[in-house]
């Protein structure tokens, strides 16, 4: 069933600069956690060690009983971790419903091609019917996540053709379509306008009612603080708060943090 | 055995030397513009053929040579205007540009079988005299001019690079090209005379080996892909690697060549492109590369 | 519109039934060449799956071609097997040598990868070059045709038997693509974290392209074999791998019917050029027609990037 996501410990350094030291915290399922800090705090850093962009020099990612730490992005997405990025990692060349579908296969099928390098290779005409079938189910399901989302009408509409902000909804419901356990979102708000804000903000409530954990950075704080129901908050690598939205927003450190990177 | 083992490793050191010039000229290219151009090569060609073919019709091997130089140059020249720069404002990139050096490669090529056909063209050695005996080992007069062309190429590489107004614009625009255009530091004229020089010293190579191995038209493909190798073995970054690369290419294959068999002497340095590949992508001398 | 999976299949058969047809009614050497383009086509498709939709880079397709086709005529000349298990073979060895390669070669991206690429295929060329068992610099003669029961393949069949297989080819690759497997490909070539971040495996799908791409390349290999009866080192080649690239790029190497297209297109232009050169240009000897070759893969490039078929048809193939 659902599990917490462990971080323990984490920490990155190249090349002389320690991008996080020693950052331990929990992540619940059906909880947002917010994840603050000043410009170059290591935010993004750190997601990119849970999602396995990057591996730690020292420390532990673990879901539930599952060791994360050391495993490449596919398989930690394979697993129930997934992420959005900063600028949207779009699929040139798809559709808004293709690269869905594209998402979805994984969960559906167990992987995208049979696994059994002679199964692969097997004429599909022999299942022709079975994957026409499959496709036609999964594009349907495609439409109704975009739905859900309140962004069915873009359906059909090349990802070159998107807006911003359209791909930012895009990339967040690719993120939901393969079930995850736990989405990490970064800066999912920045660059968009307050109607598009309020679909994420509605999406983030909707995936923690679901039972998914949320990880949240954003620059926006106050929609951060709005959302989260605990916030982790990093300084120059390390944690030096973590609480409830309220506890944190009147922790004097936090605010010396926050101020000391405005002034400096 | 030894005494053989000494003449393959000086006969590595002569084709060393243009593998060394070729692997500048790629090296050349590729930092200033990112691109690694595949019709390397086929500048020595053009630059052996043309001096070649002007030397029996009558020129002075100098002056054939000279000229050589120039016609790779302005080949090279053209390389840029006519097939990359369109290209590039059009925003080809990665794969498509690949593509394009290719074809120029192959149209290179073409228009050397073209103008010269399929006949090898020799050309006298620029100094007159027997071999020179070397610790045992026996080298023609005109490896001495080889070494000597890629003494000076590579001096003057320095030089420009490390101790002139230009090359130091260069190595910044090379460093940071985003910022570079915003001091209003030219990127297209530098990538314009990066394929010039590299075009010319390539030439220089073949005008200056085409007395020792005569000037063929699948030259171009043999000397490029032996420079390709060279310069990722001696760092795709590094112009210094680009000496040390064509060097140790060249004496690995003549080497195995002469162990093994005459086959391998290419066979070998593929291979040892791929172990590059593999185990140190960044070459002997190179920085890491990122893996995007 | 996408064009449906069955319309691959559908095109394709076609295709096959016209060429059955019109071989009976052109003259041989037009029916050689006819069986070249569908060899090459062959390949091409197998390249499009690889470069087009993968996004990836072979320049050592060549090699895989060479492989089929040195497999068919060991198992047919020195095994003394039928050439159907030949050409079969060829799919399968060559298979087997892109899934060892991929391991070295599929962790490079572009630059490098194209170079790897064009490594590999010049160093599997030195082998067959090197390799007594295989000939060495002479290579294989007298390698049987096919053959079904009494009857033995000439011209003709060898051309319908060529386009056969580019049509099951193209079914095959037509519903790959039109599949998940090809939405995925697709995601992978525009950015393999991005596809990641989902769960798509690029690693493995790249390396289940380049097998695939291999397999086409190899059979292609198998049918030159028994049509030519005779094969050598220099046949497979660096210019060849070009070549294919060129048609890749001609017809669109994200489009599978622009293999054939680009295919075509190419053996006549070089038929063309070697016809008209000569007398222009008394001096051009060799492989000249590289030159007109070159220019245009240039020309296509710059100005056509997508091809010609995503000019003229077929969006998103």
């Amino acid at each position: 069933m659902s599990a917490a996501l462990a971080v323990r410990e984490i920490t990155m350094r190249f090349g002389g600069v320690v991008a996080l030291e020693d950052v331990s915290f929990d992540a619940e399922p059906g909880r947002v956690l917010g994840v603050m800090g000043p410009n170059g705090a290591g935010k993004t850093t750190l997601f990119n060690v849970i999602s396995g962009v990057q591996k730690p020099t020292r420390g532990s990612v673990t879901l539930g009983a599952t060791q994360l730490t050391g495993r490449d992005v596919a398989w930690i997405a394979g697993h129930g971790v997934t992420r959005t990025f900063q600028t949207p990692m779009m699929f040139w060349g798809l559709d808004v419903r293709e690269s869905i579908a594209a998402a979805l296969a994984t969960r559906e099928f167990g992987g995208i091609f049979p696994p059994g390098a002679l199964r692969s290779l097997v004429p599909s005409g022999f299942g022709w019917a079975r994957r026409r079938a499959a496709d036609a189910a999964l594009r349907e399901r495609a439409d109704e996540l975009l739905v859900t989302m309140g962004i069915g009408a873009i359906a059909a509409r090349p990802t070159e053709s998107l807006s911003f902000g359209e791909e930012r909804f895009l990339e967040l419901a690719r993120a939901l379509a393969i079930e995850p356990q736990m989405l990490l979102l970064d800066e999912p708000l920045s660059g968009l306008n307050p109607d598009e804000v309020e679909i994420v903000l509605q999406t983030i409530v909707r995936a923690r009612e679901n039972g998914i954990g949320v990880l949240l950075v954003e620059h926006a704080v106050g929609e951060l603080l709005s959302v989260a129901d605990r916030v982790v908050v990093l300084d120059h690598g390390r944690k030096i708060a973590e609480g409830t939205a309220r506890e944190v927003a009147a922790d004097p450190i936090v605010i010396d943090a926050y101020i000391g990177d405005e002034l400096g | 055995m030894m005494a053989s083992l000494w003449q393959y490793v000086l006969a590595g050191l002569v084709s060393g030397a243009i593998y060394a010039l070729v692997a500048a000229g790629f090296v050349l290219i590729y930092q200033v513009t990112g691109i690694i151009n595949f019709a390397q090569g086929e500048y020595v060609m053009i630059g052996a053929m043309t001096a070649a073919s002007l030397a029996s019709a009558g020129m002075a091997p100098v002056e054939a040579g000279a000229l050589g130089i120039v016609a790779a140059a302005v080949v090279g020249g053209l390389s840029y205007l006519l097939a990359i720069r369109p290209a590039r404002s059009r925003g080809a990139t990665g794969v498509t540009l690949i593509f394009i050096t290719l074809g120029l490669d192959v149209a290179l090529r073409g228009l050397g079988l073209i103008i010269w056909g399929t006949n090898p063209l020799s050309l006298s050695a620029f100094s007159g005299g027997s071999s020179i005996s070397i610790f045992g080992g026996v080298i023609q007069p005109q490896a001495l001019w080889v070494l000597g062309a890629d003494m000076v190429v590579f001096a003057l590489l320095y030089i420009f690079f490390q101790r002139t107004y230009a090359g130091t614009a260069v190595r910044a625009a090379v460093a940071s090209p985003a910022i570079a255009s915003t001091f209003g530091i030219p990127l297209r004229t530098f990538a314009f005379w990066s394929f010039v020089a590299a075009a010319a010293i390539g030439g220089l190579g073949g005008v200056v080996i085409a007395p020792i191995t005569s000037a063929t038209y699948d030259m171009g493909l043999t000397f490029g892909l032996a420079g390709f190798v060279a310069a990722v073995l001696g760092g795709l970054e590094s112009l210094p690697g680009a000496l040390v690369g064509g060097f140790v290419l060249g004496i690995a294959e003549k080497v195995s060549g002469g162990l093994v068999s005459t086959g391998w002497e290419q066979g070998v340095g593929f291979i040892i492109l791929v172990l590059v590949l593999l185990l140190r992508p960044q070459g002997l001398l190179g920085r890491a590369v990122r893996q995007a | 519109m996408p064009r449906s999976a069955a319309s691959y299949a559908i095109g394709g058969f076609i295709l096959f039934a016209v060429i059955a047809i019109a071989v009976w009614f052109i003259p041989p050497y037009y029916t050689g060449l006819i069986t070249l383009v569908g060899i090459y086509a062959l390949v091409t498709i197998g390249l499009n799956l690889f470069m087009g939709y993968a996004g990836q880079v072979s320049l050592g397709q060549a090699a895989f071609v060479g492989v089929g086709a040195y497999t068919s005529a060991v198992i047919t000349v020195k095994l003394q097997w039928s050439p159907w298990l030949g050409l079969i073979a060829g799919g399968i060895v060559a298979a087997l040598v892109a899934y060892g390669l991929s391991f070295v070669v599929l962790r490079l991206r572009e630059n490098l990868l194209a170079l790897a690429t064009l490594a590999l295929g010049i160093v599997i060329n030195v082998v067959f070059n090197e390799w007594d068992f295989l000939g060495g610099s002479s290579g294989f003669s007298g390698i049987p045709s096919f053959a079904l029961g009494h009857f033995t393949f000439d011209l003709r069949a060898h051309a319908i038997l060529s386009w056969f297989l580019v049509a099951l080819g193209l079914a095959f690759a037509g519903q790959l693509v039109r599949s998940n497997f090809g939405r995925s490909l697709i995601a992978i070539s525009a950015g393999e974290l991005g596809a990641a971040s989902v769960g798509i495996d690029a690693q493995r799908l790249k390396r289940q392209t380049f097998v695939l791409s291999a397999v086409y390349a190899g059979l292609a290999g198998g049918v030159y074999a028994s049509y030519q009866t005779y094969i050598d080192p220099s046949s497979f080649g660096f210019l060849l791998s070009v070549t294919f690239v060129l048609m890749s790029v001609i017809g669109g190497i994200r489009s599978l019917w622009g293999a054939p297209i680009g295919a075509a297109i190419v053996v006549a232009l070089t038929q063309v050029l070697q016809a008209v050169v000569p007398i222009v240009i008394p001096s051009a000897r060799g492989d000249f027609q590289s030159f007109f070759l070159g220019v245009i893969l240039i020309a296509m490039l710059v100005f056509l990037p997508k091809g010609l078929v995503s000019r003229f048809g077929e969006a998103r193939a």
